[in-house]
C-alpha cells in the first residue's frame, strides 16, 4: 500500500483536484465547474476521483485545500493543509518547472502574477480594482456575442486585424465592445481584441512595474484560451509555456504542499454520503454585527468563522444550540 | 465659538490616541470628555452614507465616529489638519454635521495654522477661557508622554506578540495597559501603568528562534496606524509570526520628527523633493527596513490617497535595488477579509520560503 496525496483547488468558476504520488505522478484528476455551490462541487469531484482511484494500492494520507473556498472546503474534507491559492500556484509550478523565472495566472474572478528566483518566489501581485480582464469577464463577453467560451481562442486567431477595446474597466470595454459591434466589425476581430484587451489589462494593472523574466509559464483557466497566449507571447516578445496541467496546479501545489506538511490523516471517500450545510448568523455582540458562518455536518456544527473578537464564539454556539433545538 | 464654562468635549477615534485627548481635556481644560465607542461597521457605514463618495476612507471613518460621539452627547468636537486633503477635512465635516441638523460646538485646529505656537494656545483657551496656562501646559506634557508611552507599548507588542509561547498573554497586557491609561489622572498614573505594561511584556516567554522574520509596514498616517481601518494588519502578520515594525506613529512623525531636511540626504538617489505630508519620511523608511536586512515592506493606504500612490513607484525602485519583497496593499470601505487574509498568507509563505533558501 502506497501513501498518496489529494489537493483540491476550488475556485469561483471551477473545482479542480489532483491525488499525487510521492514522485509526483497524478493518479487521477477531474475539472468541473463550480456553479456557485463550492460544497456540492466538491462532492461530485470527490465521486469523480474515486472512480479513477485504485483503492487497493493506494490510500490518501494527507490533503490539502486551496483557492477561494478553501477554508469551507478544507473544514468539509478534514483537509490536513489550508492554503491561499498563490503558494499553491507557486510551489506547484516551481515543482514541475523549476527554472520558471515568471508565472502569469488568470483566473475566473482574479489574476496574479508571481516572479520566481532559483525555484523560490520573491514576488507576487494579484488583481486588486476588479474582475477586469479575468476568465469572469471573457465567459460573460463570450455570452453576448452567442459563442462558447472554450473557442474563442481559435476563432481569435482567425483575425487579420484584431479590434482595438478600452480594457481598463469591465464597463468601458462593454459598451465599447456592443459599439464595436454595431459599426461592423467581425466576430473574429472583436474576439481576439478581447484576447489582447485581457493581456493589455493584465500587464498594466498586475504586472505593473514587475520584471517579467523568461521562462514564463502561463496558467489558470484563460490560459486554456489560445488565442491569449499568442497575445502574451507577442506583447512579452517570449514564448509563453502552457503545461497540459496547467488548470491543475493549484490542485497539485496543495497536494504538495499537504505532503510537505507533517500532519497526516487518512481520507476515505465517506464525506459523500454526509449532509454538509452552511448557515450566516449575525453576532449582535456589538453594532459591528460580524457576519459568522457556521458549517454543520449531519446537523452538528463543525466550524465557524467570520467574527472578529471572542464574543462571535459565543453567538455561534448558542446558533448552534438554537439549531438542535428544532430539530 | 460661544463662551460656555461647561463642555463635553470629543474627538474622533484615531488608533489608540483618543486617551491622550482625554487627559488633556480633563486634566488640563477640566472639562467632561465623551469617548465615543470603538469604531466597528456601523461607523464607516455612516461616515459612508453622508460622506462624498470620492472621499478617501480616513474621513469617513472620522465622520462616521463624530455622529457617534454626537450621539453619545459630546457638545464640542475637535478636528485636527494635515498637509493634504486632511487639511481640509475639519471644515467638510462641518458642514456635513451641521446640515445633519447637528448642533455643536467645532474647534477646527485648521483655523490655526499660522505657524506660530501661541496661537495654538489661543484656539484651545476657547475651550475653557478659565483654563490656566500652568495647568494645561502640564497636562500638555503629561499627554505627550503618554502619548510615546503608547506609541512604545505598541512597538514591543507588534514586535512580540507572533513568537508567545502561551497565546493571548500580550494581548491581555496590552488591554490592561490602554485601562490604566484610561484611568490616569496624573503623570504617575501613566508611568507606573507604562512601567507595569512593559514588566508584564518582558516577563512574557516567547520563542523566536535564531532568524525571526521581519517586515516593515509603512504607508498612509491614518490607516497604517488604525487597526480598525487597516482590518487588523499587523495583528494578522504577526500571528503568523513575524516581527513586525512600523515607524509611523505620532510621536515619530509630530514629536520627534527628524525633518525633510534630514531625511532628504538619506535619500537622495531616489527623490530630492517633497512629495507629500509622509512620503519622504516612507521611502526613508523603506530605504532603512532594506538596508537593515528585513525580509519584506507592506506598503498601505486608503484609495485615491494620491500622496502614497505617487511613493509606489520609489518604492518598486527600492524593492528592485535591494531585492527586498513589497506587498500594496489598498483599503476601501470594504469589511471583507478574505482578500486582504489571503495577500497577507501569500506573502507570509513567500518571505519564509525565501528566507529559508537563504539561510
Amino acid at each position: 500500500m502506497e501513501d498518496v496525496y489529494m489537493g483540491i483547488d476550488v475556485g469561483s468558476i471551477s473545482t479542480k483536484g489532483v491525488i499525487l504520488t510521492k514522485e509526483n505522478k497524478i493518479l487521477s484528476s477531474e475539472y468541473i465547474w463550480t456553479e456557485g455551490n463550492p460544497i456540492g462541487a466538491v462532492k461530485k469531484l470527490v465521486r469523480l476521483l474515486e472512480k479513477q482511484f485504485d483503492k487497493e494500492n493506494y490510500r490518501i494520507v494527507a490533503t490539502g485545500t486551496t483557492g477561494s473556498a478553501r477554508k469551507l472546503v478544507g473544514t468539509v474534507l478534514g483537509a490536513t493543509v489550508v492554503k491561499n491559492e498563490i503558494t499553491a500556484h507557486a510551489v506547484g509550478t516551481t515543482t514541475f518547472h523549476p527554472d520558471v523565472r515568471t508565472i502569469l495566472e488568470i483566473g475566473g474572478q482574479d489574476s496574479k502574477i508571481i516572479l520566481v528566483e532559483n525555484g523560490v518566489a520573491i514576488d507576487y501581485a494579484m488583481n486588486t480594482l476588479c474582475a477586469a480582464g479575468t476568465g469572469a469577464f471573457l465567459s460573460s463577453q463570450s455570452a453576448r456575442l452567442g459563442i462558447p467560451v472554450e473557442d474563442m481562442g481559435e476563432i481569435a486567431l482567425k483575425s487579420q486585424h484584431p479590434t482595438q477595446i478600452a480594457a481598463r474597466c469591465t464597463v468601458f470595454a462593454e459598451s465599447d465592445l456592443v459599439h464595436k459591434i454595431q459599426v461592423g466589425h467581425t466576430k473574429e476581430d472583436i474576439v481576439a481584441g478581447l484576447c489582447q484587451a485581457v493581456v493589455g489589462n493584465y500587464l498594466n494593472n498586475v504586472g505593473k512595474g514587475k520584471k517579467i523574466q523568461s521562462p514564463v509559464v502561463f496558467q489558470g483557466g484563460v490560459s486554456k484560451n489560445i488565442g491569449v497566449v499568442k497575445a502574451f507571447e507577442k506583447q512579452l516578445g517570449c514564448p509563453v509555456i502552457v503545461d497540459k496541467d496547467g488548470h491543475l496546479m493549484g490542485a497539485i501545489g496543495a497536494a504538495i504542499l499537504a505532503r510537505r506538511n507533517k500532519k497526516r490523516s487518512v481520507f476515505d471517500f465517506n464525506m459523500e454520503d454526509m449532509e454538509f450545510i452552511t448557515r450566516e448568523i449575525n453576532c449582535g455582540g456589538c453594532p459591528n454585527n460580524c457576519e459568522i458562518i457556521c458549517v454543520y455536518r449531519d446537523g452538528e456544527m463543525i466550524d465557524s468563522w467570520g467574527n472578529r473578537c471572542e464574543r462571535g464564539n459565543v453567538a455561534a454556539r448558542k446558533a448552534a444550540k438554537l439549531m438542535e433545538e428544532a430539530e | 465659538m460661544a463662551e460656555k464654562t461647561k463642555r463635553k468635549i470629543a474627538f474622533p477615534m484615531v488608533a489608540r490616541y483618543n486617551e491622550v485627548v482625554r487627559y488633556f481635556v480633563e486634566e488640563g481644560l477640566h472639562q467632561t470628555y465623551i469617548m465615543q465607542p470603538k469604531m466597528t461597521r456601523r461607523t464607516l457605514k455612516l461616515g459612508v452614507k453622508y460622506a462624498p463618495d470620492m472621499v478617501c476612507t480616513p474621513f469617513k471613518t472620522i465622520l462616521g465616529s463624530m455622529i457617534e460621539a454626537l450621539e453619545a452627547g459630546a457638545d464640542t468636537l475637535i478636528m485636527v489638519f494635515g498637509y493634504c486633503r486632511l487639511g481640509y477635512y475639519g471644515e467638510l465635516a462641518e458642514s456635513i454635521l451641521r446640515d445633519l441638523g447637528y448642533e455643536f460646538d467645532y474647534l477646527n485646529l485648521a483655523e490655526y495654522t499660522t505657524g506660530k505656537n501661541k496661537d495654538y494656545l489661543k484656539a484651545v483657551k476657547k475651550l475653557n477661557p478659565k483654563a490656566g496656562a500652568v495647568t494645561m501646559g502640564k497636562a500638555g506634557l503629561d499627554g505627550l508622554k503618554m502619548m510615546e508611552d503608547i506609541d512604545s507599548v505598541e512597538d514591543y507588542y507588534y514586535q512580540n506578540c507572533g513568537f508567545e509561547t502561551t497565546k493571548g498573554e500580550f494581548r491581555k497586557a496590552l488591554k490592561q495597559f490602554m485601562h490604566d491609561m484610561g484611568k490616569a489622572k496624573n503623570r504617575s498614573d501613566i508611568d507606573s501603568g507604562y512601567d507595569r505594561c512593559m514588566e508584564k511584556f518582558k516577563s512574557i516567554p516567547i520563542d523566536k528562534g535564531e532568524f525571526p522574520l521581519r517586515v516593515g509596514v509603512l504607508g498612509e498616517y491614518f490607516t497604517v496606524m488604525d487597526e480598525f481601518s487597516n482590518i487588523d494588519l499587523e495583528q494578522s502578520l504577526a500571528d503568523l509570526g513575524v516581527e513586525v515594525h512600523r515607524w509611523m506613529n505620532v510621536s515619530h512623525r509630530n514629536l520627534h520628527y527628524p525633518g525633510e531636511k534630514n531625511l532628504h540626504p538619506r535619500i537622495s538617489e531616489y527623490c530630492n523633493y517633497e512629495m507629500g505630508p509622509t512620503s519622504t519620511a516612507n521611502i526613508w523608511y523603506a530605504k532603512e527596513c532594506a538596508e537593515n536586512g528585513y525580509d519584506g515592506l507592506v506598503h498601505v493606504k486608503s484609495a485615491g490617497c494620491t500622496p502614497e500612490i505617487d511613493i509606489m513607484p520609489v518604492l518598486q525602485r527600492i524593492g528592485a535595488d535591494f531585492k527586498i519583497p513589497i506587498l500594496y496593499l489598498t483599503y476601501d470601505s470594504q469589511d471583507g477579509d478574505a482578500g486582504l487574509q489571503t495577500r497577507i498568507e501569500a506573502f507570509y509563505d513567500m518571505i519564509e520560503m525565501r528566507k529559508k533558501v537563504i539561510h
